[in-house]
Protein backbone atom coordinates (compact mmCIF):
# COMPACT_ATOMS: atom_id res chain seq x y z
CA UNK A 1 0.00 0.00 0.00
CA UNK A 2 1.42 3.32 -1.05
CA UNK A 3 1.81 5.61 1.93
CA UNK A 4 3.11 8.51 -0.06
CA UNK A 5 2.18 9.16 -3.76
CA UNK A 6 3.56 12.51 -5.91
CA UNK A 7 1.56 13.08 -9.17
CA UNK A 8 3.13 15.61 -11.67
CA UNK A 9 4.32 17.67 -9.04
CA UNK A 10 6.03 20.85 -10.40
CA UNK A 11 7.54 23.72 -7.93
CA UNK A 12 9.49 26.14 -8.29
CA UNK A 13 11.18 28.94 -6.70
CA UNK A 14 11.15 32.51 -7.87
CA UNK A 15 10.91 31.14 -11.15
CA UNK A 16 13.44 28.54 -11.56
CA UNK A 17 11.84 25.26 -11.32
CA UNK A 18 13.21 23.06 -8.33
CA UNK A 19 10.46 19.73 -9.03
CA UNK A 20 9.23 19.59 -12.69
CA UNK A 21 6.77 17.18 -13.29
CA UNK A 22 7.73 14.36 -10.91
CA UNK A 23 5.79 11.40 -9.82
CA UNK A 24 6.74 8.89 -7.28
CA UNK A 25 5.24 6.87 -4.62
CA UNK A 26 6.24 4.67 -2.12
CA UNK A 27 4.97 1.66 -0.12
CA UNK A 28 3.94 1.15 3.51
CA UNK A 29 7.33 -0.33 5.21
CA UNK A 30 9.78 0.74 2.33
CA UNK A 31 13.12 2.29 3.01
CA UNK A 32 13.49 4.01 -0.19
CA UNK A 33 16.66 5.98 -1.16
CA UNK A 34 16.07 9.59 -2.86
CA UNK A 35 19.42 10.00 -4.26
CA UNK A 36 20.83 12.51 -6.45
CA UNK A 37 23.42 15.94 -6.49
CA UNK A 38 23.08 18.89 -4.71
CA UNK A 39 20.26 20.68 -6.25
CA UNK A 40 18.20 17.61 -7.62
CA UNK A 41 15.46 18.35 -5.14
CA UNK A 42 15.58 15.47 -2.52
CA UNK A 43 15.60 18.45 0.44
CA UNK A 44 12.07 19.92 -1.72
CA UNK A 45 10.29 16.76 -2.00
CA UNK A 46 10.78 16.41 1.79
CA UNK A 47 9.57 19.55 2.10
CA UNK A 48 6.08 19.82 -0.43
CA UNK A 49 5.97 15.94 1.15
CA UNK A 50 5.25 17.51 4.93
CA UNK A 51 3.20 20.00 3.66
CA UNK A 52 5.70 23.12 4.86
CA UNK A 53 5.67 24.31 1.22
CA UNK A 54 3.00 23.80 -1.57
CA UNK A 55 3.34 22.81 -5.04
CA UNK A 56 2.67 24.86 -8.22
CA UNK A 57 0.82 21.75 -9.50
CA UNK A 58 0.26 18.10 -9.12
CA UNK A 59 -0.87 16.09 -6.40
CA UNK A 60 0.27 14.88 -3.20
CA UNK A 61 -1.03 11.88 -0.75
CA UNK A 62 0.88 11.08 2.52
CA UNK A 63 -0.78 8.71 4.79
CA UNK A 64 -3.83 9.00 3.19
CA UNK A 65 -3.65 13.16 3.76
CA UNK A 66 -3.59 15.96 1.88
CA UNK A 67 0.17 17.71 2.80
CA UNK A 68 -1.64 20.98 1.88
CA UNK A 69 -4.82 21.13 3.81
CA UNK A 70 -4.16 18.60 6.39
CA UNK A 71 -0.49 19.89 6.81
CA UNK A 72 -0.67 19.77 11.02
CA UNK A 73 -2.45 16.59 11.33
CA UNK A 74 0.23 15.00 8.73
CA UNK A 75 3.04 16.28 10.42
CA UNK A 76 1.62 14.54 13.39
CA UNK A 77 2.60 11.44 11.54
CA UNK A 78 5.62 11.95 10.50
CA UNK A 79 9.47 12.73 11.73
CA UNK A 80 11.89 15.10 9.59
CA UNK A 81 15.70 14.88 10.46
CA UNK A 82 16.47 18.13 8.29
CA UNK A 83 20.54 18.82 7.32
CA UNK A 84 21.22 21.24 10.22
CA UNK A 85 19.50 19.23 12.60
CA UNK A 86 17.65 22.58 13.76
CA UNK A 87 17.96 22.45 18.05
CA UNK A 88 18.50 25.20 20.10
CA UNK A 89 22.51 25.75 21.08
CA UNK A 90 21.21 28.00 24.76
CA UNK A 91 19.30 25.00 25.87
CA UNK A 92 20.75 21.28 26.75
CA UNK A 93 19.90 18.29 25.22
CA UNK A 94 17.06 17.36 27.57
CA UNK A 95 15.39 20.28 27.50
CA UNK A 96 14.95 20.58 23.49
CA UNK A 97 13.58 17.32 23.37
CA UNK A 98 11.20 18.70 25.99
CA UNK A 99 10.68 21.34 24.62
CA UNK A 100 10.00 20.03 21.16
CA UNK A 101 7.92 17.07 23.34
CA UNK A 102 5.40 19.79 23.78
CA UNK A 103 4.91 21.00 20.45
CA UNK A 104 4.30 17.19 18.94
CA UNK A 105 2.02 16.80 22.19
CA UNK A 106 4.43 14.16 23.77
CA UNK A 107 3.76 14.37 27.37
CA UNK A 108 6.00 11.53 28.52
CA UNK A 109 9.30 12.48 30.25
CA UNK A 110 9.91 8.86 30.08
CA UNK A 111 10.31 8.91 26.61
CA UNK A 112 12.67 11.96 25.97
CA UNK A 113 14.95 9.97 28.85
CA UNK A 114 14.60 6.59 26.65
CA UNK A 115 15.86 8.13 23.75
CA UNK A 116 18.52 10.15 25.13
CA UNK A 117 19.83 6.75 26.74
CA UNK A 118 19.05 5.00 23.02
CA UNK A 119 21.32 7.60 20.98
CA UNK A 120 24.03 7.32 23.65
CA UNK A 121 23.17 10.90 25.14
CA UNK A 122 22.37 10.08 28.72
CA UNK A 123 25.76 11.36 29.86
CA UNK A 124 25.60 14.76 28.16
CA UNK A 125 21.67 15.60 28.73
CA UNK A 126 22.25 18.69 30.88
CA UNK A 127 24.55 19.91 28.61
CA UNK A 128 23.89 22.98 26.46
CA UNK A 129 23.58 21.45 22.71
CA UNK A 130 25.68 24.34 21.47
CA UNK A 131 29.09 22.21 23.34
CA UNK A 132 27.54 19.12 21.47
CA UNK A 133 30.17 17.25 18.57
CA UNK A 134 28.13 17.38 15.20
CA UNK A 135 27.55 13.85 15.94
CA UNK A 136 25.63 14.47 19.08
CA UNK A 137 23.61 17.13 17.43
CA UNK A 138 22.87 15.00 14.37
CA UNK A 139 22.13 11.71 17.31
CA UNK A 140 19.70 14.39 19.04
CA UNK A 141 18.09 15.43 15.74
CA UNK A 142 17.21 11.92 15.31
CA UNK A 143 15.96 11.43 18.89
CA UNK A 144 13.69 14.29 18.32
CA UNK A 145 12.41 13.10 14.91
CA UNK A 146 11.26 9.84 16.78
CA UNK A 147 9.73 11.36 19.98
CA UNK A 148 6.03 11.15 18.71
CA UNK A 149 6.57 7.80 17.25
CA UNK A 150 6.08 8.74 13.49
CA UNK A 151 4.82 6.12 10.78
CA UNK A 152 6.90 7.97 8.62
CA UNK A 153 10.36 9.08 8.49
CA UNK A 154 12.02 11.81 6.43
CA UNK A 155 15.80 11.43 6.88
CA UNK A 156 17.91 14.88 4.94
CA UNK A 157 21.61 13.57 4.64
CA UNK A 158 21.50 11.53 8.16
CA UNK A 159 25.23 10.30 8.48
CA UNK A 160 26.40 13.72 6.96
CA UNK A 161 29.18 15.05 9.73
CA UNK A 162 29.39 11.43 11.44
CA UNK A 163 32.38 9.55 11.81
CA UNK A 164 32.16 5.55 10.17
CA UNK A 165 31.11 4.60 13.70
CA UNK A 166 28.64 6.62 14.64
CA UNK A 167 27.19 6.54 10.89
CA UNK A 168 26.74 2.72 11.53
CA UNK A 169 25.26 3.03 14.67
CA UNK A 170 22.69 4.93 13.30
CA UNK A 171 21.90 3.08 9.92
CA UNK A 172 21.43 -0.02 12.02
CA UNK A 173 18.73 1.86 14.25
CA UNK A 174 16.85 2.60 11.11
CA UNK A 175 16.83 -0.49 9.74
CA UNK A 176 15.82 -1.60 13.54
CA UNK A 177 13.25 1.07 13.57
CA UNK A 178 12.37 -0.15 10.37
CA UNK A 179 11.74 -4.37 10.61
CA UNK A 180 10.74 -4.29 14.25
CA UNK A 181 8.03 -0.67 14.24
CA UNK A 182 7.24 -0.94 10.78
CA UNK A 183 8.24 2.80 10.10
CA UNK A 184 8.66 3.90 6.56
CA UNK A 185 11.90 5.78 6.04
CA UNK A 186 12.76 8.27 3.03
CA UNK A 187 16.08 8.97 2.63
CA UNK A 188 17.82 11.87 1.00
CA UNK A 189 21.57 11.30 0.51
CA UNK A 190 24.89 11.50 -1.49
CA UNK A 191 26.46 9.23 0.60
CA UNK A 192 25.62 6.01 -1.39
CA UNK A 193 28.48 3.74 -0.03
CA UNK A 194 26.67 4.30 3.67
CA UNK A 195 23.15 3.71 2.77
CA UNK A 196 23.31 0.82 0.31
CA UNK A 197 22.81 -2.00 2.52
CA UNK A 198 20.24 -0.36 4.13
CA UNK A 199 17.10 0.72 1.60
CA UNK A 200 14.96 -1.29 -0.06
CA UNK A 201 14.82 0.83 -3.15
CA UNK A 202 16.09 3.57 -4.87
CA UNK A 203 15.09 6.80 -6.73
CA UNK A 204 17.27 9.03 -8.82
CA UNK A 205 16.70 12.48 -9.03
CA UNK A 206 18.24 14.91 -11.51
CA UNK A 207 17.35 18.62 -11.65
CA UNK A 208 13.99 18.00 -9.61
CA UNK A 209 12.90 15.20 -12.49
CA UNK A 210 12.39 11.37 -12.00
CA UNK A 211 16.15 10.06 -13.48
CA UNK A 212 15.44 6.37 -12.60
CA UNK A 213 13.83 3.87 -9.77
CA UNK A 214 14.17 0.48 -8.42
CA UNK A 215 15.88 -2.15 -6.39
CA UNK A 216 19.46 -2.80 -6.46
CA UNK A 217 18.75 -6.06 -8.48
CA UNK A 218 16.57 -4.66 -10.92
CA UNK A 219 18.79 -1.29 -11.35
CA UNK A 220 21.79 -3.95 -12.03
CA UNK A 221 20.20 -6.11 -14.43
CA UNK A 222 19.25 -2.81 -16.24
CA UNK A 223 22.43 -1.08 -16.07
CA UNK A 224 25.03 -3.65 -15.48
CA UNK A 225 25.88 -4.79 -18.78
CA UNK A 226 29.03 -5.38 -19.25
CA UNK A 227 29.92 -7.34 -16.21
CA UNK A 228 33.72 -7.64 -14.86
CA UNK A 229 34.39 -10.39 -12.95
CA UNK A 230 37.68 -10.56 -11.06
CA UNK A 231 38.89 -14.50 -9.83
CA UNK A 232 40.90 -15.43 -7.07
CA UNK A 233 42.57 -18.11 -8.65
CA UNK A 234 45.82 -20.20 -9.54
CA UNK A 235 45.08 -20.48 -13.05
CA UNK A 236 47.19 -18.40 -15.09
CA UNK A 237 45.94 -15.06 -17.58
CA UNK A 238 47.43 -17.00 -20.60
CA UNK A 239 45.61 -20.22 -19.76
CA UNK A 240 42.28 -17.88 -19.30
CA UNK A 241 43.23 -16.17 -22.82
CA UNK A 242 43.74 -19.64 -24.39
CA UNK A 243 40.57 -20.89 -23.32
CA UNK A 244 38.52 -18.17 -25.00
CA UNK A 245 38.04 -15.67 -22.33
CA UNK A 246 38.61 -11.68 -22.65
CA UNK A 247 40.73 -10.00 -19.97
CA UNK A 248 40.56 -6.94 -18.59
CA UNK A 249 43.80 -5.29 -16.91
CA UNK A 250 44.30 -7.00 -13.75
CA UNK A 251 42.64 -6.17 -10.12
CA UNK A 252 44.98 -6.40 -6.99
CA UNK A 253 47.15 -9.24 -8.96
CA UNK A 254 43.43 -11.16 -9.77
CA UNK A 255 42.46 -11.62 -13.57
CA UNK A 256 39.50 -9.48 -14.26
CA UNK A 257 37.27 -11.66 -16.93
CA UNK A 258 34.71 -9.44 -19.17
CA UNK A 259 31.14 -11.22 -19.53
CA UNK A 260 28.63 -10.08 -21.89
CA UNK A 261 25.62 -11.15 -19.48
CA UNK A 262 25.16 -11.86 -16.22
CA UNK A 263 23.49 -15.09 -17.35
CA UNK A 264 26.75 -16.39 -18.77
CA UNK A 265 28.24 -16.63 -15.24
CA UNK A 266 27.49 -19.61 -13.88
CA UNK A 267 29.00 -21.27 -17.41
CA UNK A 268 31.88 -18.81 -16.98
CA UNK A 269 32.77 -20.28 -13.91
CA UNK A 270 31.94 -24.27 -14.33
CA UNK A 271 34.48 -23.80 -17.47
CA UNK A 272 37.32 -22.15 -15.09
CA UNK A 273 36.89 -24.81 -12.54
CA UNK A 274 38.01 -27.12 -15.31
CA UNK A 275 41.35 -25.20 -15.68
CA UNK A 276 42.22 -25.42 -12.13
CA UNK A 277 41.45 -23.85 -8.73
CA UNK A 278 39.18 -21.31 -8.39
CA UNK A 279 39.08 -19.80 -4.30
CA UNK A 280 37.11 -16.55 -4.55
CA UNK A 281 35.15 -15.11 -7.73
CA UNK A 282 33.49 -11.22 -7.52
CA UNK A 283 31.65 -9.57 -9.89
CA UNK A 284 33.26 -5.86 -9.83
CA UNK A 285 31.54 -2.29 -10.60
CA UNK A 286 28.32 -3.68 -9.19
CA UNK A 287 27.42 -0.96 -6.19
CA UNK A 288 25.40 1.34 -5.50
CA UNK A 289 27.78 4.27 -6.33
CA UNK A 290 28.68 2.50 -9.74
CA UNK A 291 24.92 2.37 -10.99
CA UNK A 292 24.42 5.81 -10.20
CA UNK A 293 27.19 7.61 -12.14
CA UNK A 294 25.47 4.67 -14.84
CA UNK A 295 22.05 6.10 -14.44
CA UNK A 296 22.97 9.35 -14.74
CA UNK A 297 25.51 8.70 -17.43
CA UNK A 298 26.31 12.13 -19.51
CA UNK A 299 24.52 14.06 -16.74
CA UNK A 300 27.70 13.67 -14.10
CA UNK B 1 -5.37 26.99 18.61
CA UNK B 2 -2.57 24.80 20.23
CA UNK B 3 -2.34 26.37 24.11
CA UNK B 4 0.76 23.86 25.01
CA UNK B 5 2.83 24.77 21.95
CA UNK B 6 2.18 28.35 22.57
CA UNK B 7 3.35 28.07 26.01
CA UNK B 8 6.09 25.99 25.39
CA UNK B 9 7.09 28.17 22.94
CA UNK B 10 6.67 31.28 24.88
CA UNK B 11 8.42 30.00 27.48
CA UNK B 12 11.35 28.88 25.77
CA UNK B 13 12.28 32.14 23.98
CA UNK B 14 11.98 34.12 27.90
CA UNK B 15 14.58 31.24 28.54
CA UNK B 16 16.27 32.57 26.09
CA UNK B 17 16.20 36.20 26.72
CA UNK B 18 17.43 35.46 30.58
CA UNK B 19 20.76 33.66 29.04
CA UNK B 20 21.93 36.03 26.57
CA UNK B 21 23.76 38.54 28.99
CA UNK B 22 23.66 40.67 25.46
CA UNK B 23 20.18 40.38 25.59
CA UNK B 24 19.08 40.65 29.86
CA UNK B 25 21.82 43.47 30.65
CA UNK B 26 20.60 46.41 28.91
CA UNK B 27 17.40 45.15 30.83
CA UNK B 28 18.40 45.62 33.69
CA UNK B 29 21.16 48.41 33.65
CA UNK B 30 18.29 50.85 32.13
CA UNK B 31 16.35 50.20 34.71
CA UNK B 32 18.51 50.53 37.29
CA UNK B 33 19.91 53.94 36.45
CA UNK B 34 16.49 55.75 35.26
CA UNK B 35 14.35 54.25 37.83
CA UNK B 36 16.79 54.32 41.20
CA UNK B 37 19.97 56.29 40.53
CA UNK B 38 17.92 59.41 38.36
CA UNK B 39 15.32 59.70 40.19
CA UNK B 40 17.62 59.35 43.70
CA UNK B 41 19.25 62.22 42.27
CA UNK B 42 16.41 64.35 41.31
CA UNK B 43 14.91 63.87 45.05
CA UNK B 44 18.36 64.10 46.87
CA UNK B 45 19.11 67.14 44.31
CA UNK B 46 15.63 69.02 45.56
CA UNK B 47 16.35 67.83 49.55
CA UNK B 48 19.83 68.98 50.06
CA UNK B 49 20.41 71.98 47.30
CA UNK B 50 18.70 75.18 47.05
CA UNK B 51 17.09 75.27 43.60
CA UNK B 52 20.09 78.12 42.49
CA UNK B 53 22.44 75.72 43.10
CA UNK B 54 20.58 72.77 40.58
CA UNK B 55 21.43 74.45 37.23
CA UNK B 56 19.34 75.65 34.76
CA UNK B 57 16.22 74.72 36.46
CA UNK B 58 14.44 77.77 35.39
CA UNK B 59 13.00 76.07 32.27
CA UNK B 60 11.36 73.34 34.19
CA UNK B 61 9.92 76.09 36.63
CA UNK B 62 8.57 77.63 33.48
CA UNK B 63 7.11 74.83 31.78
CA UNK B 64 5.31 73.85 35.06
CA UNK B 65 3.43 77.27 35.68
CA UNK B 66 2.97 77.18 32.16
CA UNK B 67 0.62 74.53 32.52
CA UNK B 68 -3.26 75.38 31.55
CA UNK B 69 -5.77 74.68 34.45
CA UNK B 70 -6.91 71.39 35.22
CA UNK B 71 -6.52 68.55 37.49
CA UNK B 72 -2.73 68.26 36.86
CA UNK B 73 -2.08 71.29 37.27
CA UNK B 74 -4.35 71.49 40.48
CA UNK B 75 -2.11 68.48 41.50
CA UNK B 76 0.98 70.53 41.21
CA UNK B 77 -0.38 73.10 42.70
CA UNK B 78 -1.58 71.88 46.05
CA UNK B 79 2.21 71.31 47.53
CA UNK B 80 2.90 74.38 49.18
CA UNK B 81 6.96 74.86 48.39
CA UNK B 82 8.28 75.04 44.92
CA UNK B 83 10.51 72.27 45.77
CA UNK B 84 7.81 69.94 46.55
CA UNK B 85 5.82 71.15 43.01
CA UNK B 86 8.72 70.40 41.43
CA UNK B 87 9.65 67.23 42.75
CA UNK B 88 5.99 65.82 42.40
CA UNK B 89 5.78 67.54 38.63
CA UNK B 90 9.14 65.50 37.59
CA UNK B 91 7.87 62.07 39.63
CA UNK B 92 4.62 62.16 38.57
CA UNK B 93 4.75 63.30 35.10
CA UNK B 94 8.12 64.12 33.84
CA UNK B 95 9.21 60.66 34.67
CA UNK B 96 6.24 58.98 33.57
CA UNK B 97 7.18 58.48 29.58
CA UNK B 98 9.73 56.23 31.00
CA UNK B 99 7.81 53.49 31.80
CA UNK B 100 6.73 53.66 27.68
CA UNK B 101 9.91 53.92 27.27
CA UNK B 102 11.00 50.46 29.17
CA UNK B 103 8.62 48.24 27.79
CA UNK B 104 9.08 49.15 24.25
CA UNK B 105 12.50 48.99 23.94
CA UNK B 106 12.35 45.69 26.07
CA UNK B 107 9.38 43.97 23.48
CA UNK B 108 11.07 45.25 20.29
CA UNK B 109 14.06 43.83 21.17
CA UNK B 110 12.72 40.82 21.82
CA UNK B 111 10.06 40.36 19.07
CA UNK B 112 12.75 42.07 16.15
CA UNK B 113 14.56 38.53 16.88
CA UNK B 114 11.51 36.67 17.10
CA UNK B 115 11.40 34.89 13.43
CA UNK B 116 14.58 36.12 12.44
CA UNK B 117 16.29 34.61 15.40
CA UNK B 118 14.91 30.94 14.40
CA UNK B 119 15.69 31.50 11.39
CA UNK B 120 19.24 32.57 11.62
CA UNK B 121 19.79 29.86 14.61
CA UNK B 122 18.53 27.26 12.36
CA UNK B 123 15.34 26.63 14.01
CA UNK B 124 12.82 27.47 12.43
CA UNK B 125 12.98 24.81 9.85
CA UNK B 126 12.33 22.34 12.86
CA UNK B 127 9.63 24.41 14.37
CA UNK B 128 8.00 24.82 10.97
CA UNK B 129 7.88 20.87 10.81
CA UNK B 130 6.32 20.82 13.88
CA UNK B 131 2.06 19.98 13.77
CA UNK B 132 1.54 23.50 15.08
CA UNK B 133 -0.62 25.71 13.25
CA UNK B 134 0.42 29.22 12.78
CA UNK B 135 -1.53 31.17 15.00
CA UNK B 136 -0.31 29.16 17.83
CA UNK B 137 3.53 30.04 16.57
CA UNK B 138 2.38 33.42 16.31
CA UNK B 139 0.83 34.14 19.59
CA UNK B 140 3.69 32.32 21.40
CA UNK B 141 6.24 34.88 19.74
CA UNK B 142 3.91 37.64 20.76
CA UNK B 143 3.53 36.67 24.32
CA UNK B 144 7.35 35.82 24.65
CA UNK B 145 7.84 39.44 24.22
CA UNK B 146 5.16 41.15 26.50
CA UNK B 147 5.20 39.21 29.33
CA UNK B 148 9.01 40.47 29.88
CA UNK B 149 7.87 43.66 28.86
CA UNK B 150 5.31 43.62 31.39
CA UNK B 151 7.13 41.96 34.10
CA UNK B 152 10.22 44.66 33.57
CA UNK B 153 8.44 47.18 33.76
CA UNK B 154 6.21 46.01 36.68
CA UNK B 155 9.32 45.91 38.32
CA UNK B 156 10.58 49.67 37.19
CA UNK B 157 7.76 50.86 38.68
CA UNK B 158 7.82 49.22 42.19
CA UNK B 159 11.46 50.25 42.10
CA UNK B 160 10.95 53.70 41.34
CA UNK B 161 8.16 54.36 43.57
CA UNK B 162 10.16 52.71 46.37
CA UNK B 163 13.03 55.26 45.69
CA UNK B 164 10.88 58.29 45.05
CA UNK B 165 8.23 57.59 48.23
CA UNK B 166 11.36 56.99 50.54
CA UNK B 167 13.95 59.09 49.62
CA UNK B 168 10.85 62.15 48.83
CA UNK B 169 9.12 61.24 52.46
CA UNK B 170 11.01 63.87 54.58
CA UNK B 171 10.29 66.51 52.18
CA UNK B 172 6.71 65.54 50.97
CA UNK B 173 5.57 63.92 54.31
CA UNK B 174 4.20 61.33 52.58
CA UNK B 175 4.66 59.08 49.77
CA UNK B 176 2.89 60.14 46.44
CA UNK B 177 3.21 56.93 44.53
CA UNK B 178 1.71 55.77 42.73
CA UNK B 179 -0.96 57.66 41.22
CA UNK B 180 -4.13 57.22 39.05
CA UNK B 181 -2.72 58.50 36.15
CA UNK B 182 0.22 56.76 36.75
CA UNK B 183 -1.69 53.30 37.23
CA UNK B 184 -3.83 53.91 33.93
CA UNK B 185 -0.30 54.76 32.26
CA UNK B 186 1.19 51.23 33.48
CA UNK B 187 -1.86 49.51 33.16
CA UNK B 188 -3.60 49.93 30.06
CA UNK B 189 -1.64 52.24 28.33
CA UNK B 190 2.13 50.29 28.19
CA UNK B 191 0.33 47.47 27.64
CA UNK B 192 -1.42 48.49 24.72
CA UNK B 193 1.32 50.38 23.09
CA UNK B 194 3.73 46.84 24.00
CA UNK B 195 1.57 44.63 22.24
CA UNK B 196 1.43 47.35 18.71
CA UNK B 197 5.01 47.44 18.87
CA UNK B 198 5.32 43.71 19.29
CA UNK B 199 3.21 43.09 16.39
CA UNK B 200 4.75 45.04 13.90
CA UNK B 201 7.87 43.77 15.11
CA UNK B 202 7.40 40.32 14.87
CA UNK B 203 5.77 40.60 12.15
CA UNK B 204 9.08 42.31 10.05
CA UNK B 205 10.73 40.12 11.98
CA UNK B 206 8.98 37.26 9.78
CA UNK B 207 9.55 39.23 6.76
CA UNK B 208 13.55 40.53 6.79
CA UNK B 209 16.73 38.83 6.30
CA UNK B 210 18.41 39.42 9.49
CA UNK B 211 18.06 40.56 13.41
CA UNK B 212 19.95 44.11 12.13
CA UNK B 213 17.54 44.48 10.03
CA UNK B 214 14.62 43.25 11.95
CA UNK B 215 15.91 45.67 14.82
CA UNK B 216 15.90 49.34 12.39
CA UNK B 217 12.92 48.89 11.21
CA UNK B 218 11.64 47.90 14.61
CA UNK B 219 12.82 50.77 15.85
CA UNK B 220 10.98 53.29 13.35
CA UNK B 221 7.72 52.51 14.76
CA UNK B 222 8.25 53.99 18.16
CA UNK B 223 9.99 57.13 17.39
CA UNK B 224 7.38 58.77 16.67
CA UNK B 225 5.39 57.89 19.60
CA UNK B 226 8.57 58.96 21.86
CA UNK B 227 8.47 62.49 19.42
CA UNK B 228 4.89 62.74 20.61
CA UNK B 229 5.31 61.90 24.41
CA UNK B 230 8.27 63.70 24.95
CA UNK B 231 6.85 66.72 23.62
CA UNK B 232 7.18 68.97 26.48
CA UNK B 233 4.23 70.30 27.09
CA UNK B 234 1.90 68.81 24.10
CA UNK B 235 3.65 65.48 25.58
CA UNK B 236 2.66 66.28 29.45
CA UNK B 237 -1.33 66.89 28.41
CA UNK B 238 -1.61 63.17 27.50
CA UNK B 239 -0.75 61.80 30.82
CA UNK B 240 -4.38 63.03 31.81
CA UNK B 241 -6.24 59.40 32.96
CA UNK B 242 -9.22 60.32 30.48
CA UNK B 243 -6.23 61.28 27.13
CA UNK B 244 -4.62 58.30 28.26
CA UNK B 245 -7.52 55.79 28.86
CA UNK B 246 -8.96 56.92 25.26
CA UNK B 247 -5.03 56.52 23.87
CA UNK B 248 -5.07 53.31 25.35
CA UNK B 249 -8.35 51.86 23.80
CA UNK B 250 -7.36 53.37 20.50
CA UNK B 251 -4.04 51.90 20.40
CA UNK B 252 -5.67 47.95 21.73
CA UNK B 253 -8.36 48.51 19.20
CA UNK B 254 -5.83 49.02 16.22
CA UNK B 255 -3.53 46.35 18.07
CA UNK B 256 -6.28 43.59 18.10
CA UNK B 257 -7.10 44.69 14.33
CA UNK B 258 -3.79 43.96 13.28
CA UNK B 259 -3.22 40.79 15.35
CA UNK B 260 -6.25 39.11 13.97
CA UNK B 261 -5.28 40.05 10.46
CA UNK B 262 -1.31 38.90 11.03
CA UNK B 263 -2.51 36.29 12.56
CA UNK B 264 -4.58 35.02 9.05
CA UNK B 265 -1.88 36.25 7.05
CA UNK B 266 1.16 34.56 8.58
CA UNK B 267 1.49 31.64 5.72
CA UNK B 268 3.63 28.30 6.57
CA UNK B 269 4.71 28.03 2.75
CA UNK B 270 5.19 31.65 2.67
CA UNK B 271 7.55 31.90 5.62
CA UNK B 272 9.19 28.71 4.46
CA UNK B 273 9.90 29.95 1.23
CA UNK B 274 10.76 33.41 2.56
CA UNK B 275 12.98 32.52 5.80
CA UNK B 276 13.91 28.93 5.31
CA UNK B 277 16.97 27.95 2.59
Amino acid sequence: MAVLLMEAVMKAYNGTPAIQDLSLTVDSGEIVGLLGPNGAGKTTCVRLLTGVIHPDAGKLKVLGLDPQTDGDELRQQCGVLTESAGLYPHMSGQDNLLFFGQLYGVRDRQRCDELLDQFGLKEAKDRNVGTYSTGMKKRLGIARALLHRPRLLFLDEPTNGLDPEGARDLLTYIRRLNEDEDVTVVLCTHLLRQVESLCHRYIFLHRGQLLEEGTLPTLEAKYLQDIKLALETDISEAALREAGFTLLAPLQRRPVLRIGDRSQIPEVLRSITQLGSVYSAEILERDLETLYFKVRGDRA
Amino acid sequence: MNKQAIWALALKDMKAVTSSVQIWLPMVIIPVVFCLLIPLGMVLGLRFYSLDALGDIQALVNTMEGLPAGPMRDSIMQWESLEQQLLFFMAVYIMTPLFLLIPLMVASIIAANSFVGEKEGRTLESLLFAPVDLVSLFIGKVLSAFLPAMLVTLGCAVLYSLTINIAGAPLMGRWILPQWNWLAMLFYVVPAMSLGAILFNVAVSARVKGFQEAYQMGVMVILPVFALFFGQVTGLLLFSIPIMLAVGTVVFAISWWAMTRLARSFDRNRLFSSQVR
